[in-house]
C-alpha cells in the first residue's frame, strides 16, 4: 500500500522519489502551479503551503515526510477565494508582479490562525521570512491588519 | 496531463486564437478597420464585431536608444464584440509594472468603454502587428499613451457614426457614455455589442477628437490592476507555470566565467538516475543575449534535474576573465577617478574657476554589481519541431527571443511564435534571452516541449549585472556657497561592453546623464575612466541613475554643508543658476518635487537624538522624483522611519500604480543602499542566493508617503526613476542624523 497526501481535499498516492520536496509534487506532479518556486532553500517563503494549517516551506520538505498530512496550497486556502486575507489583499491592491503572494498570504493565514489579533511586531517577525523583490511590504501589513479585523468579526 | 491545466489550456485558446495575421499597415495609417469578415476568416473564431488595428507612425528613437537598445513604434488592439464584451490587447510586457492596466484603461476611456466589460489580454510576439514590444527605459507610457488614447477615440467616433446611421440622424446629435450611444434628441439609446458590427464598415477617422482632462473617466484615478483577483488564488499564470503535454523539464550549469569553455563532462552518474533523460551541451553563439555556455540534465521533472546537474562533473577553461576580483577591481576604478581621465564634454574654464575659488571640496563615490533577484528565476518552455518553433517565457523582449532563436535555428525570425507570459519580476534581467535560447537547444536535441528553469543559484551567478562603478567629483564654490566649478570623472564598465567587447570605459553617451543634468554649473568638465568589463553588463532597474543619482545627489548634500545653507535651499540655488533656456523646465520641475517631499516630510522641524531627515532628487528617465528619508541611527544602525517620495510624470495614468512603483522603488533602493552586492573571486560570482545576497525583508518596511504633483504635462514612466534619489537622501539623513558619511553603495555590505 503506497503512501498517500491529502491535497486541498484529495487524496494522492506519493508515487515519486521519497526525497523530492512537496514543491516540485504539487508543481510538476500534481500541476497545481500557484505555489511558486523561489529559492530553494527555504529562505524567501514563496512556496509556503500549510501542512495541517501551519505555515511549511514546501520546498525543503520532502514529500514522503508527509504521509496522511493535510496540504493546503492558495488554491485551496478558501472555496470562493474569499479569505479575509484574499479580500483586504484586493482592496489593498498588494499585488505587483504577484509572484511571491501565494506565499505570503499562506503565511499569514497561518499567522492569523495561530494568533488572531498580531500586533505590528508580530505581524513583522511572522512575516521576515517571505520576501517581495517588488516592494509591496507596507501594503502586506496593511493587509493583515484589516484581514485580523475581519476574522475578528466573523469569530 | 491534468484536468485543471488542460481546461486552462484551453480558456487561453479560447482567447488566444490561432495568430490572426493582419498585414502590417503603412507606417502613416492611423486606424485600420480589420473588417469582421476577414477578421473571421484569419483568426478562426467564431465571434464577430469590431475589430480595430492600430498602427501608428513610428516615433524617433530616445535620447538614450542605444542604453535602451530597442525602438519604440506603439501599436495596439481592441475587439469589441456583439455582446458587448470588449478585449484589449496590451502589446508592451507585464512583469508588474502595471501596464497592461494603465495602457488599456486609457483606450477604454477615450472608448467611453465600460471598464468592467474590458478584459485584457498579453499580446504574442509580433512587432508588425504591435510595433515595438521591447519593454525598458520606463518608456511604455511615455511613448503609448497617445496612440492608445486615439484608438480608443476612433472607436468610439464610429460607434457614434454607427448610431447616428440608425437613428438617422447626424453624429453631432449623439453622444457616447459608458458602453452606450445616446441620442440626444430622444435620449435612445443603443449598445456598444449592438452597434459593433455596423461600426466595423465605418471608415476610420484620421484624427479622432480627444478627451479633456475633465473628461477623464479613468485615466488619473486609482485602478485595481487588471487581473490582481487571479494573484491571490494562485491562478495568475507566469512563464514558469507553462505546462504542454509530453513536456520535459531542465536544470543547468553554466560556465562561472564569462568567456569560458567546456572542457570536459563526465556525465555518467547523472544518466544513472531514475527519471533522467538526457544530458545537453549547449555552446554560446554569437549573440549578447545568447547562452554564456552550458550544460543542461532533462529529466521528468525539475527536481530530478536539479538533482542530476549536482551529479555532474564538469570541467571548465576558464579563460581570460578568471582574473576578475571585484574587490581589487573597485580599488582600481577609484584610481582611476582620482586621476585625470579621458576628457568627455567641456564647458567654461574649470582650471580658471578652482583658481578662483574660495573653497574646493572633492568626494569619490563608489557602488558595485547588483543582481536583479526577481522573485521568479529565469524560466522559459520552447519546443523546436521541423517547422515551428514556439515559445513560453517571461521576457520584456518577444522579438529578441524571436531574433535570438531566428539565429540559431537558422529561422527567420517571425517564424518563431513568442507568447508573451506574465513575469514573476524582471527588472532589466528578462530583456534578454539567454534561458531561451537554451531551453531552444535542449528542446531540439530532446524532440520535445522543454522547461528550463533555472535555479536561484544559476540566477545569481549568471547574470546581466548593473555596472561595478567609480565616480570622483571635485567642485569649487565662491564666497557666497555659489558653484562655479565642477569636474566629475566616471568609471564603470558600460553595457556598450556586452555589444561590443572592444569598449574600455564609459562613452559620452553613457555620461550624458550627468553632462545634461539640470544643475547650473558655469565651468564643468567630465571626463570617463578606464573601467574594462569582465562580465555580462545589463540594465538594472534605472541603470546609470542608481549611481549618479547617488554622487550628484550626496555631493550636492556636502557641499551645502561646507556652505553651511540648508541642503533645500542649497538646491533651489544651484537650480537656479541654470541659464540654460532648454533646462529651464527640467529645473522648475525638479524643484517643485524637492520642495513637494520636503513639504511632506516636515523639513526642517525638530527631532530627537539620533534622527534627522535627509533629501535628495534626481531627473532620469523624464521623470522627476525627490525622496525625503527620515533615520534613526544608533551606531551602525540604520533604522529608515519615513520616506516622503515626490513624483512628477506628467499626467498620471493609475495614481494606485504610480503610489505601488514608488513604495517597491524605495525597497529596491533600501536594498542596495543598504546591503545587496555581487562579489566576483577568481572571475566567478561568490554570491549564491538570499541568505548572502540580503534583498530588503519586511522588517525594514518604512512608512512611505507618496505625492503625486498635479500635472496636464505629456506623461513619462515610473517603473525606474524612484529607485535612484533614495540612497543619496540616506546618506544625507544618516549625515544630517550621527555626521556620519556614506559614499560608498551599499552602506553594510556583507562579507561573503
Amino acid at each position: 500500500m503506497s503512501k498517500t497526501i491529502i491535497v486541498n481535499g484529495t487524496e494522492y498516492p506519493i508515487d515519486v522519489d521519497e526525497q523530492m520536496p512537496l514543491l516540485w509534487f504539487l508543481r510538476d506532479k500534481l500541476e497545481f502551479t500557484g505555489t511558486k518556486f523561489g529559492c530553494g532553500s527555504g529562505l524567501c517563503g514563496a512556496c509556503t503551503v500549510h501542512v495541517d494549517g501551519q505555515a511549511t516551506r514546501s520546498c525543503i520538505t520532502p514529500v514522503s515526510t508527509l504521509a496522511n498530512k493535510n496540504i493546503t496550497t492558495i488554491e485551496g486556502l478558501s472555496d470562493h477565494g474569499d479569505h479575509p486575507l484574499q479580500k483586504a489583499w484586493l482592496e489593498n491592491n498588494v499585488p505587483q508582479c504577484g509572484y511571491c503572494q501565494a506565499g505570503q498570504i499562506m503565511n499569514a493565514a497561518s499567522l492569523l490562525a495561530n494568533n488572531s489579533s498580531p500586533t505590528d511586531d508580530e505581524i513583522v517577525s511572522a512575516m521576515q521570512g517571505n520576501i517581495c523583490r517588488c516592494g509591496t511590504y507596507q501594503r502586506i501589513k496593511k493587509a493583515i491588519r484589516v484581514a485580523a479585523v475581519e476574522l475578528a468579526k466573523e469569530v | 496531463m491534468n484536468k485543471h491545466i488542460l481546461d486552462a489550456m484551453s480558456a487561453y485558446y479560447d482567447v488566444n486564437p490561432v495568430d490572426s495575421t493582419i498585414a502590417s499597415q503603412p507606417s502613416t495609417i492611423a486606424l485600420d478597420n480589420v473588417s469582421r469578415r476577414s477578421f473571421l476568416k484569419v483568426a478562426g473564431i467564431a465571434s464577430s464585431g469590431l475589430f480595430m488595428g492600430v498602427s501608428l507612425p513610428s516615433f524617433a528613437g530616445s535620447a538614450n536608444k542605444a542604453a535602451a537598445g530597442a525602438e519604440f513604434n506603439p501599436n495596439a488592439f481592441i475587439h469589441l464584440s456583439e455582446n458587448g464584451d470588449t478585449l484589449i490587447y496590451c502589446g508592451r510586457c507585464e512583469m508588474g509594472q502595471g501596464i497592461s492596466t494603465a495602457l488599456p484603461a486609457a483606450v477604454a476611456d477615450e472608448m467611453e468603454a465600460d471598464w468592467s466589460r474590458v478584459s485584457i489580454e498579453q499580446a504574442d510576439g509580433n512587432e508588425a502587428k504591435f510595433g515595438s514590444q521591447a519593454t525598458g527605459g520606463s518608456a511604455s507610457i511615455r511613448k503609448m499613451f497617445e496612440p492608445m488614447r486615439k484608438a480608443g477615440a476612433a472607436a468610439k467616433e464610429m460607434l457614434i457614426l454607427a448610431a447616428a446611421k440608425v437613428w438617422q440622424v447626424s453624429a453631432s446629435d449623439c453622444y457616447a457614455e459608458n458602453h452606450f450611444v445616446i441620442n440626444k434628441l430622444n435620449q435612445q439609446k443603443l449598445g456598444y455589442g449592438e452597434l459593433a458590427t455596423l461600426a466595423a464598415n465605418i471608415d476610420v477617422p484620421a484624427e479622432p477628437k480627444l478627451k479633456s482632462k475633465d473628461q477623464y473617466r479613468y485615466i488619473g484615478k486609482a485602478l485595481d490592476r487588471h487581473d490582481q483577483g487571479k494573484v491571490v488564488v494562485g491562478k495568475r499564470v507566469y512563464g514558469v507555470d507553462t505546462k504542454l503535454p509530453g513536456m520535459k523539464y531542465a536544470a543547468i550549469a553554466h560556465c562561472p566565467v564569462l568567456g569560458g569553455t567546456l572542457k570536459s563532462v563526465d556525465k555518467s552518474q547523472a544518466l544513472k538516475m531514475q527519471g533522467v533523460i538526457d544530458v545537453v551541451g549547449i555552446s554560446p553563439i554569437k549573440h549578447p543575449f545568447s547562452s554564456i555556455g552550458a550544460v543542461a540534465v532533462v529529466a521528468d521533472n525539475s527536481w530530478t534535474a536539479q538533482q542530476a546537474v549536482k551529479q555532474l562533473k564538469i570541467e571548465w577553461e576558464l579563460g581570460a576573465n578568471a582574473v576578475y576580483n571585484t574587490k581589487d577591481y573597485k580599488a582600481q576604478l577609484v584610481k582611476n577617478v582620482e586621476r585625470e581621465a579621458q576628457l568627455v564634454t567641456e564647458r567654461g574654464d574649470i582650471k580658471k574657476a578652482f583658481s578662483n575659488a574660495a573653497t574646493t571640496l572633492s568626494a569619490t563615490y563608489t557602488g558595485v554589481h547588483l543582481s536583479h533577484a526577481p522573485m521568479e528565476p529565469n524560466a522559459s518552455v520552447v519546443w523546436v519541431q521541423k517547422d515551428s518553433c514556439e515559445v513560453w517565457a517571461s521576457t520584456q523582449s518577444p522579438a529578441d527571443i524571436q531574433k535570438v532563436l531566428g539565429q540559431y535555428l537558422n529561422r527567420k525570425p517571425e517564424d518563431i511564435k513568442v507568447h508573451v507570459m506574465m513575469a514573476g519580476g524582471a527588472f532589466g534581467r528578462k530583456f534578454k534571452c539567454d534561458y531561451v535560447h537554451e531551453a531552444a537547444v535542449i528542446s531540439e536535441q530532446v524532440n520535445a516541449p522543454v522547461q528550463l528553469t533555472w535555479t536561484r543559484e544559476e540566477d545569481m551567478r549568471t547574470g546581466f549585472y548593473h555596472s561595478i562603478n567609480a565616480q570622483h567629483i571635485q567642485a569649487s564654490m565662491d564666497e557666497q556657497g555659489k558653484v562655479t566649478g565642477w569636474l566629475h570623472r566616471a568609471a564603470f564598465p558600460s553595457i556598450n561592453t556586452l555589444f561590443d567587447p572592444s569598449v574600455t570605459r564609459p562613452s559620452k553617451n553613457n555620461l550624458g546623464e550627468i553632462d545634461d543634468h539640470p544643475f547650473g554649473i558655469k565651468n564643468y568638465r567630465s571626463e570617463s575612466g578606464e573601467s574594462p568589463a569582465h562580465t555580462r553588463i545589463g540594465w538594472y532597474r534605472a541603470v546609470y541613475a542608481i549611481f549618479y543619482g547617488f554622487a550628484m545627489g550626496t555631493f550636492a548634500d556636502e557641499l551645502a554643508d561646507q556652505a553651511k545653507q540648508d541642503t533645500v535651499k542649497f538646491l533651489h540655488n544651484i537650480y537656479d543658476a541654470n541659464t540654460n533656456p532648454e533646462q529651464q523646465e527640467n529645473t522648475r520641475r525638479s524643484k517643485a518635487v524637492l520642495d513637494l517631499a520636503a513639504k511632506g516630510a516636515g523639513w526642517g522641524k525638530k527631532l530627537p537624538k539620533g534622527e534627522a531627515i535627509g533629501i535628495a532628487v534626481h531627473y532620469s528617465f523624464r521623470s522627476y522624483v525627490a525622496m525625503a528619508v527620515h533615520v534613526k541611527v544608533d551606531g551602525d544602525s540604520i533604522k529608515v522611519l519615513n520616506v516622503d517620495c515626490a513624483i512628477d510624470c506628467g499626467q498620471v495614468l493609475n495614481t494606485d500604480g504610480a503610489t505601488a512603483q514608488m513604495e517597491g522603488a524605495v525597497v529596491m533602493g533600501m536594498s542596495l543602499a543598504l546591503a545587496t552586492e555581487i562579489t566576483f573571486r577568481d572571475g566567478a560570482v561568490v554570491n549564491s542566493n538570499f541568505h548572502d545576497y540580503p534583498v530588503m525583508r519586511i522588517k525594514d518596511m518604512p512608512n512611505v508617503r507618496v505625492h503625486i504633483v498635479d500635472s496636464d504635462e505629456k506623461p513619462t514612466g515610473l517603473g525606474e526613476p524612484g529607485v535612484s534619489p533614495f540612497a543619496p537622501a540616506l546618506s544625507n539623513a544618516v549625515y544630517a542624523a550621527v555626521g556620519k558619511r556614506y559614499r560608498d553603495l551599499p552602506f553594510n555590505p556583507l562579507t561573503v
